[in-house]
């Protein structure tokens, strides 16, 4: 039962950085979309994320309860020692839900829609960076456990661990890496001109996400972070991050021939091998503090909570996971099933 | 105030502020389907309009309770982490079961909200009363949850460890029906009370009148029965306290002294350095009645609990008041309405529709008055018995700076939300018949 536990927690965090980043990601485009263009990107949004958006957060939530459930301990860690970016990837969360809802729900159109509008562009942004940063902060190796909480200063205990260069970088990339999952999802939604300017839009974000890659890895050897050093001399992850590099060609020549489908599961499959890459070295140690590894098997709860946890899992899966894939399907975020006419997409 | 005060302040602000949301979340879909069944059934186009109205507040509602219900998993952890360390394995399963009731709720209201003209009719109808039974489900999960809280079973605690968990006898703890029921009405008479006072006052305004009274006849029949059973329910609560949380049904009636034939205190001002109270009204041996079913029954007082175990008397006593109060009242309101039913000539009165106006934001009052009876009731324990509050609480200090922050921020939230509601009515009343 833990491995059907464990499934769930890798595939709720997978879902949540796809589904969950290339909602955030939506709105990063459509920042970075020039004034004339930024109304398309908005109504496209609007179909293509509404009918879904709020079921792509509840991962989200699923991966928080099954960390408190069954892994307890490692949770504590969590909770304590990342308090502050929390808070803010809360309140970007907030904002980010409320201004999508009152763009589009307000009854009267007027100029609020500006307030509405740049809150939602510029919480998209923030809020994959903090959640980024928290994630960095984990493997940062700057966390401090203290036994004594009132010998250290508030900065060395809850602010250094996540609030450095290497955190942000963190933070930047998995905001490219949302930008990037956008783009490219929405290529597959648009016709004619306004597909044209997602492809280049793709490409652009593209780069951007290797180039943040590269810096990242570079920086993190340079400064020695831990899990860095580890990642590379990992012949296991350094393999899943040469074949998304591989996997980068068809994936750019998909973007450029404006393909619908092939571009989307390319795309989904780098964010499967980055993610891979970057736990597969570490696992299950996925917290890296000043001091030691922390395992995520570490403190397990009694077997009957995990028994118990994984029967509901599975039952909740089998709701859950058909009633979603009709609904994408229904509202056609789900292509595969179409005839070939899309494939061509010209 | 210390620390701990203040993430005390902050978990109730944002659980008063989730609450809200989350009573709408359950209730209005319900009242969004009827009005779209009496469309489908009727073709009476103001049910049509009335129902996408609604649509548009099930949205905005919705995710604001979602929002701020993320908010809330994150924080049970950040700032009870001792807490959630132990709790958390043993609660799971209603939040697990709960988090899987959210899923079916985001994933129905996609359907809804997206699928006019694109989903077969009675599907798309289907797909709303889908939304109200995972409303009702999550929210029952949670208090659930709650109720182990206030009586923790299902493990076993040996020398500071909390072992042998079953997390079947976890969720279904002896208090979760109780409170579970009580909640569930209380977010339909609170719901229904504000959505019909909302109509009310445009049918008093003459705004409209004839969608207005369809609206405010849907929303207020829930409420009038809810009101009915809420006070019955909530007897059935005391009566469950005053065997498991003895100390609590002392506070809530601030009664100092053990006694047989105890007699039960309508108002009163609490003195709590005196523990006296003074200025009440006493009906004679009716605590004992209502606790205990037995006019002779014991009622044990405060001062016959440990001192560092007594909540703080004064808030619990006066919230409970408030409570009973709007109770006793909202179940007379709901008898007005029936009676209304016979005697049609009330509902020409201005008076009528302006008393529907006065009482809608009462209901919401009560279920805030309601948590503080239970949750500060509880003090000092977190886990009743088993963990106290000052030691769940986060070792990080500078939690006033995190309260403020909520507060603000949960403020123009909820001015926003106002603000747009009244546009959407304003929407509404624009249009000619
Ligand atoms: C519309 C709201 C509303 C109304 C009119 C009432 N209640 Fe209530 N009450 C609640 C809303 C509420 C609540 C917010 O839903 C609570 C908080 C926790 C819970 O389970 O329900 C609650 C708790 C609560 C408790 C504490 C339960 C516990 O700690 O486990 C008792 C004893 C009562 N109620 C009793 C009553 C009585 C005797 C009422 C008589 C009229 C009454 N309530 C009306
Ligand atoms: C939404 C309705 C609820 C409201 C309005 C509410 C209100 C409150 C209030 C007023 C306090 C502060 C008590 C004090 O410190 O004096 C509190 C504390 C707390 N509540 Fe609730 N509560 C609600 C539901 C819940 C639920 C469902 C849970 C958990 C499953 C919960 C968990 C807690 C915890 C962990 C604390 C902090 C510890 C404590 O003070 O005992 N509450 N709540
Ligand atoms: C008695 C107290 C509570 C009740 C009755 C309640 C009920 C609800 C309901 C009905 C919803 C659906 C929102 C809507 O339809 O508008 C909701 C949302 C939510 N609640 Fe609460 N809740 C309570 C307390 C809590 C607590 C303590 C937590 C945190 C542990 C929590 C976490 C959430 C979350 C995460 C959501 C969002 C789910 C989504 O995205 O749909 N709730 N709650």
């Amino acid at each position: 039962m833990l491995y059907v536990v464990l499934f769930f927690l890798l595939f709720s965090l997978l879902l949540y950085v796809l589904l969950g980043g290339a909602d955030f990601g939506a709105g990063i485009v459509e920042l970075f979309s020039s004034p004339r263009n930024k109304r398309t990107t908005r109504d496209t949004i609007y179909r293509v994320m509404g009918p879904v958006w709020e079921a792509n957060h509840i991962w989200l939530i699923i991966l928080l309860v099954i960390l408190w459930v069954a892994f307890p301990a490692y949770f504590n860690v969590i909770v304590i020692y990342l308090h502050v970016p929390f808070v803010l990837v809360l309140l970007g969360i907030t904002m980010r839900g409320v201004a999508f809802i009152f763009r589009h729900y307000d009854a009267i159109v007027d100029e609020s829609q500006v307030w509405y509008n740049w809150m939602f562009r510029i919480s998209s942004l923030i809020t994959p960076v903090f959640l980024g940063m928290s994630f960095g902060a984990l493997i940062g190796g700057k966390i401090i456990l203290a036994e004594d909480f009132s010998s250290y200063s508030f900065y060395d205990l809850y602010m250094l661990p996540w609030f450095n260069v290497f955190t942000l970088l963190v933070g930047l990339f998995y905001a490219a890496l949302c930008a990037f999952l956008a783009s490219t999802l929405l290529i597959g939604e648009t016709e004619g001109e306004v597909r044209k300017i997602f492809s280049r839009k793709s490409a652009y974000f593209t780069i951007a996400l290797v180039l943040l890659g590269f810096i990242l890895i570079i920086y993190g050897y340079v400064q020695e972070v831990l899990f860095i050093q580890d990642f590379i001399h990992n012949p296991v992850s350094l393999g899943a991050v040469g074949m998304s590099a591989l996997l980068l060609i068809p994936l750019w020549r998909a973007i450029k021939r404006q393909n619908r489908i092939a571009s989307r599961y390319l795309a989904g499959l780098q964010v499967v091998f980055v993610l891979f890459a970057a736990l597969y070295a570490h696992f299950p140690y996925i917290i890296i503090t000043a001091g030691k590894e922390l395992s995520l098997l570490e403190g397990l709860p009694p077997h009957s909570v995990i028994q118990n946890l994984g029967v509901m899992l599975l039952i909740g899966g089998g709701v859950i996971l058909p009633g979603l894939f009709h609904l994408m399907k229904s509202f056609g975020m789900i292509k595969i099933f179409r005839t070939g006419e899309d494939e061509v997409g010209q | 105030m210390e620390n701990l005060d203040f993430a005390r302040l902050q978990m109730a602000f944002t659980l008063g502020f989730h609450i809200i949301f989350a009573c709408i979340g359950m209730v209005m879909p319900f009242f969004m389907v009827v009005s779209h069944k009496k469309w489908l059934n009727t073709r009476n186009p103001l049910y049509l309009e009335l129902t996408k109205a609604w649509q548009k507040g099930v949205a905005i509602f919705f995710v604001t309770g979602a929002v701020s219900g993320t908010a809330l998993s994150f924080e049970l952890g950040m700032l009870w982490p001792e807490f959630m360390k132990h709790a958390g394995p043993i609660i799971g399963m209603p939040f697990s079961l709960e988090g899987a009731a959210f899923f079916v709720e985001a994933i129905a209201l996609g359907f809804y909200l997206y699928g006019w003209n694109k989903l077969p009719e009675k599907f798309h109808w289907f797909t709303g009363i889908i939304i109200g039974i995972s409303g009702v489900a999550s929210g029952i999960l949670v208090v659930s949850a709650n109720g182990w809280m206030n009586a923790p079973t299902g493990f076993d605690y040996v020398n500071g460890e909390y072992i042998n968990i079953d997390p079947v006898q976890a969720l279904l703890n002896p208090a979760w029906f109780t409170q579970a029921l009580h909640m569930t009405l209380a977010a339909f008479v609170a719901t229904s009370f504000a959505v019909a006072g909302v109509h009310a006052f445009q049918v008093y305004r003459n705004k409209r009148p004839e969608l207005h009274k369809k609206a405010f006849k849907i929303a207020v029949v829930f409420g009038a029965v809810a009101a009915f059973l809420q006070p019955l329910s909530g007897d059935l609560s005391a009566k469950d306290i005053a065997e498991r949380q003895p100390v609590k049904l002392a506070a809530m009636e601030a009664h100092y002294e053990t006694d047989t034939n105890v007699p039960l205190y309508i108002g009163g001002i609490v003195d709590e350095e005196q523990q006296t109270v003074s200025h009440k009204i006493e009906i004679p041996g009716a605590l004992s009645f209502l606790a205990f079913g037995d006019f002779d029954a014991e009622v044990v007082g405060l001062k016959d609990f440990p001192e560092d175990e007594l909540p703080p008397v004064a808030v619990v006593h006066y919230a409970f008041q408030v409570m009973v109060g709007i109770g006793t009242l909202l179940m007379i309101a709901g008898l007005l309405y029936f009676i209304s039913l016979k005697y049609k000539s009330l509902l020409k009165r201005k008076w009528y529709w302006l008393l529907f106006v006065f009482l809608a934001p009462l209901g919401f009052i009560a279920v805030e008055a309601g948590w503080v009876v239970t949750e500060v009731g509880r003090q000092p324990w977190v886990i009743y018995g088993f963990m106290k509050t000052s030691e769940a609480v986060t070792p990080m200090p500078g939690m006033e700076f995190s309260f403020y922050m909520y507060v603000v921020v949960y403020l123009v939230l909820a001015l926003t939300v106002t603000w747009l509601m009244r546009r959407q009515i304003k929407v509404l009343n624009a249009v000619k018949d």
